[in-house]
């Protein structure tokens, strides 16, 4: 199936009534809560080292006091959300096409048919939800928790005044701008699972376990590429 | 007369669950189905033979929609299965309403692996059907019995052998009662009492429920077991085809060779 027949059928799927719950919320909480441990790891340790990084910088020409400004403008517009996507996309993306991928090569999928079941509305329609409305949470977890790291870094670490370390962030961070980080987990947790179910959808039986592999890995290097390009312009986009 | 309303009229005399009418399909320059006509009666046990590679799951695809014909129709239920077409909403719906009366048993089971064996069985019902949960459970109960396998319900998928794979994919494929019953090589992998076990229920499901069966297998000893129509397919030509005392006493060239093993003949070993 083309990827553009694919993405038909699908959007008819996921907007035709409401996805199957148990399916649903499987995969809800898997993309979820199954991806708060792995980012709040990587969100820490990117948060700190985005001031430290930045302190070494600013502090060549004396402008260390505006780490609050670069921390807030290059983490939670840009940093965090993307790092969400790459993160837990990639994380979700494989875990969504090695399971389609295996029930193609199982036959699973054309049971599901054989009983006249839809697969889209049974398989995709639910794992597009899930992603959909899970991926923009972990957005703005992780930019709570990567405002933090660097926060504790800056203050606690580079000696940073605490009152100018807030301040600047108030100063530069705005609620559209989260607002906007939001938007682009919208837009990336679709995208992740569009092209993690693609993927895993058009694996066949001929493949093997071999096709479970490849579907998994087109899936992450995909889904990966397509979030940091479209970051570029969705960032253009909203704040140009 | 053309073959087809030869076969069209057939079908309406004698009720036929499915017809198959001229049916041929190619993937590349590779001709899989030829030009096939068969008509399979309400009630039948139907074993299509022929040797691994020769088109006969390609044939049972063709019969539930999963692959389209090049030419050719498919008549299930008098109903033309290869006038729908599955990218268009109406048609899909009609697809997926005429395959309610199919239940399939697929090579390999194709058991939905993150469900328990319980909630396999019971899955179909759940989707197309109002029954309780208390009902859905008896129902489920019911057919594992059936199956020799009471009391598995709450096993997952990864805990049964394969046979025991085949069994619960059995009993999930006739949880809904259906009109025909699609079995993709029931044998395959099996030890012969297995095999033997599944012909046995094959043959009590027809006498107590009396569902129509289609086994697409290359097992001669399990067509003689329960076969009332045999068919052999080579080459993606139906060779014959009719009720199972006369194909089983033809002296049709392909037909001695194939139940008498013989390596001599037109049957070449690709």
């Amino acid at each position: 199936m083309r990827f553009d027949t694919f993405v038909r059928h699908a959007v008819r799927a996921q907007f035709r009534g409401l996805p199957p719950a148990d399916e649903f919320v499987r995969h809800a909480l898997d993309a979820g809560v199954g991806s708060i441990a792995l980012l709040t790891l990587l969100t820490i340790f990117a948060g700190m080292n985005l001031s430290v990084q930045a302190y070494g910088t600013f502090a060549r020409f004396g402008g260390q006091e505006m780490l609050g400004l670069f921390c807030g403008v290059g983490g939670i517009r840009e940093l965090y959300p993307v790092m969400a996507a790459v993160v837990c996309g990639a994380r979700i993306g494989a875990t969504l096409a090695a399971s389609l991928a295996n029930m193609q090569i199982s036959e699973q999928v054309e049971a599901l048919e054989v009983m006249g079941i839809d697969p889209m509305r049974r398989l995709i329609a639910p794992r597009l939800w899930a992603v959909t409305l899970m991926l923009p949470l972990l957005c703005a977890y992780a930019n709570v928790v990567g405002i933090c790291a660097s926060y504790f870094a800056a203050v606690h670490q580079m000696g940073i005044n605490e009152g100018v370390f807030i301040s600047q962030v108030k100063e530069i961070v705005h609620l559209p701008d989260l607002f906007a980080g939001v938007v682009k987990g919208v837009i990336f947790g679709w995208l992740v699972a569009i092209v993690a179910c693609y993927h895993g959808y058009r694996a066949a039986k001929r493949d093997g376990a071999e096709g479970v592999g490849i579907a998994t890995n087109r899936a992450i290097v995909h889904a990966a590429v397509l979030c940091i390009v479209l970051n570029m312009f969705l960032s253009a986009l909203m704040y140009a | 007369m053309p073959e087809g309303s030869l076969y069209r009229m057939a079908a309406a005399d004698i009720n036929a669950a499915v017809v198959f009418e001229k049916v041929s399909k190619s993937f590349g320059s590779h001709v899989v189905l030829n030009e096939v006509s068969l008509l399979i009666p309400k009630g039948a046990i139907m074993v299509m033979l022929g040797p691994s590679g020769t088109g006969k799951s390609v044939l049972l695809r063709c019969l539930v929609g999963l692959i389209k014909p090049d030419s050719g129709r498919i008549l299930v239920f008098n109903e033309d299965l290869t006038r729908l077409d599955d990218q268009r909403s109406a048609d899909r719906h009609k697809l997926f309403a005429l395959r309610r009366r199919f239940g399939m048993l697929f090579q390999d089971g194709a058991l939905f692996d993150d469900m328990s064996v319980g909630d396999n069985v019971a899955f179909p019902m759940r989707q197309h059907t109002k029954m309780s949960e208390p009902e859905i459970r008896a129902r489920v109960a019911e057919n594992l019995e059936r199956v020799g396998l009471p009391g598995t319900e709450r096993k997952m998928v990864s805990e049964l052998s394969g046979g025991m794979r085949k069994r619960a994919a059995f009993a999930r494929a006739i949880a809904l009662r259906p009109d025909i019953v699609l079995c993709d090589e029931p044998s395959s992998g099996l030890d012969p009492v297995m095999s033997a076990t599944l012909d046995d229920l094959i043959l009590e499901l027809h006498r107590t429920l009396g569902m129509t069966f289609i086994v697409i297998s290359h097992d001669t000893a399990e067509a003689r077991a329960i076969a009332t129509h045999i068919g052999l397919l080579y080459q993606g030509k139906l060779q014959v085809f009719g009720e199972a005392h006369t194909v089983l006493q033809s002296s049709h060239a392909h037909v001695r060779q194939f139940f008498e093993r013989n390596t001599q003949g037109p049957i070449k070993v690709l």
